[in-house]
């Protein structure tokens, strides 16, 4: 095998694979919030991913300005995750379950705000062409204004889950009896916490259909679990004793993981491979804590308390 | 006459009402704390004790009944509306504390019990140094581990920041929940120390479960005993002075015959 030429073909994918892993951070990012800070696994993100990428699309076919879209499309994952969560409180539907009906009834939403399996967007003016111009697809320009814009969401969550409101947010994931005890309205919390969720994820499909120039049904398939690949990888990196590790986590992750992608595909991995090579890298990191002898972490603990 | 500071008149709660299994959990308790009022409930298992305490802090909703705290009619407020009122240490050291957040959060969340939390940032400076102060009363050291996880500490020192969690706010209710019994014997004297300690200095009106009758004993100024969701037998400040553990236990039967000869 021709190293050089994998390696100078991995190179020359860089910018394009950031550009694209700055996107996807958006629904890491998604899955992060309610897996990590709620203590409530849920699976929105891989109907609020395409919901935001429908609606989004769709409106600007309409002739919406783009940047109003991403709003509405930001507000329409919102309510997904919402439902998400309000269906799991009021029905005490297991939070996966709950999700995976809301994604499936999701898809049939998004056919009908499409009218179609698929728009083309190439012809339209998105938020990339409006801020860059004529220099909107070079991969550099993509990632200057998504970064900036995920540079922004991270610090605005940061400072949000150290403020007084974000605590409690946090408390209900930490210990929810506690929490209820303190004063805090822990279905309220969930609520707007999941629909903050999907509503990143959303944000995320908007991004994309922007910069892939189509929107298609299908574009959600997989993505929780790229999402959580990611996240698991990234928090590997950072480190989850701190809030700020922990927001931090999703963005490095995607970076590592979609370069970690975009490698194994030059060195010759056939993409029909993909999905189940990141199933088994995820089964495998999930699995590693019950894998090692029992004992390992405790014993820091016990050495903690001395 | 000053106004009772908990006042619970016919708590009534029955679970799986109309089937087999139907049980009454509290069945039309009557109960009245005055400000300041230390009172112990005892009971057997299954005696409501811990429903009792649910009821007040709003856990368990009930199904007849009245609740005043400070005369304010609670009945209809939900826990976290309750909480503004009441603080609560419960028997796991587990669920009183939230593990993964640090100690520094963890005080932070208790002092903005029942108020409005704005999107201002959390652990000022001055919260920090006031914290400080509040937990270095316990001589624990836990004043310079602020911004450790509490899941790191100890049982013990996770029930004795509970404690200073739920009285730093001086709440209106003090709600004890067993709250020694998970803990070995030297450490569940310092937690009770402590709790006494602050509970005296602070003339907070507090509601203590325990099984451990040296415990009713010796302290508070009232006892409950609870039996089958009622009320059984209370004993006041003059006549609880000087009360034996073997007074107590007779008592208990006296009364407990009694009731039982006038069913039969």
């Amino acid at each position: 095998m021709d190293i050089l030429g994998t390696l100078t073909s991995f190179y020359a994918l860089i910018p394009v694979t950031i550009a694209q892993s700055l996107i996807v951070a958006f629904v890491v990012l998604g899955v992060m919030l309610p897996f990590r800070i709620l203590n409530f696994p849920d699976l929105t993100s891989e109907g609020a991913f395409p919901l935001g990428g429908c609606v989004c699309g769709t409106l600007i076919t309409m002739g919406v300005n783009p940047f109003l879209a991403c709003g509405v499309a930001l507000i329409c994952g919102f309510l997904a995750g919402c439902t998400t969560a309000f269906i799991h409180l009021r029905f005490k539907i297991n939070t996966l379950l709950a999700g995976i009906l809301v994604m499936t009834m999701l898809y049939s939403i998004n056919l009908r705000i499409m009218g179609r399996t698929n728009i083309p967007l190439f012809t339209y003016d998105t938020v990339f062409t409006i801020l860059a111009g004529s220099s909107a697809n070079v991969s550099w320009v993509k990632i200057l204004i998504v970064g900036a814009l995920i540079a922004l969401v991270v610090g605005a969550m940061l400072y949000f889950f150290m403020s007084e409101k974000g605590t409690s947010m946090r408390a209900v994931g930490a210990s929810p009896d506690m929490a209820e005890a303190q004063g805090i309205n822990v279905g309220i919390a969930t609520i707007l916490g999941v629909g903050a969720a999907s509503a990143l994820s959303a944000t995320g499909g908007s991004i994309m259909v922007q910069t892939q120039g189509f929107v298609d049904v299908n574009m959600g398939f997989g993505i929780l679990i790229n999402g959580l690949a990611a996240l698991i990888i990234g928090e590997a990196v950072t480190g989850r004793q701190s809030i700020l590790r922990q927001v931090m986590a999703p963005v490095v992750g995607s970076i590592v993981y979609y370069q970690l992608i975009s490698f194994c595909l030059t060195l010759g991995l056939a993409p029909a491979d993909l999905k189940f090579a990141t199933g088994a890298f995820v089964l495998l990191m999930l699995a590693l804590p019950n894998l090692r002898k029992s004992g390992g972490s405790t014993q820091i603990r016990e050495k903690v308390r001395e | 006459m000053t106004t009772d500071m908990l006042a619970v008149t016919g708590g009534t709660k029955i679970f799986y009402r109309g089937t087999p299994d139907e049980r009454r959990a509290l069945d039309g308790l009557n109960i009245a704390l005055k400000p300041a009022d230390f009172c112990i409930v005892i009971g057997s298992n299954g005696a409501g004790k811990s429903s009792f305490l649910n009821a007040v802090s709003g856990k368990l909703p009930l199904d007849s009944g009245r609740i005043k705290i400070d005369g304010l009619d609670v009945t209809k407020l939900n826990a976290h509306r309750r909480a503004q009122f009441i603080a609560r240490v419960f028997q796991d050291p587990m669920i009183g504390t939230a593990p993964t957040m640090t100690i520094g959060e963890n005080m932070l969340l208790a002092e903005l019990r029942g108020k409005p939390r704005g999107f201002s940032y959390g652990l000022t400076a001055n919260r920090r140094a006031k914290y400080r102060e509040q937990l270095s009363e316990l001589n624990l050291g836990l004043e310079n581990r602020l911004d450790m996880p509490v899941g790191l500490l100890s049982g013990g020192q996770r029930q004795s920041l509970s404690l200073v969690m739920a009285v730093s706010t001086r709440p209106k209710l003090l709600l004890l929940d067993e709250h020694t019994a998970a803990l070995d014997p030297r450490t569940a004297k310092l937690v009770m120390d402590t709790t006494v300690r602050a509970v005296e200095e602070l003339h907070l009106t507090t509601l203590m479960v325990t099984h451990n009758m040296d415990h009713a004993i010796k302290y508070g100024n009232k006892i409950v005993m609870m039996d089958a969701g009622k009320v059984l037998l209370e004993i006041g400040p003059e006549e609880k002075r000087g009360i034996t553990v073997p007074d107590l236990i007779d008592r208990f039967h006296t009364k407990s015959d009694a009731i039982a000869l006038q069913g039969s």
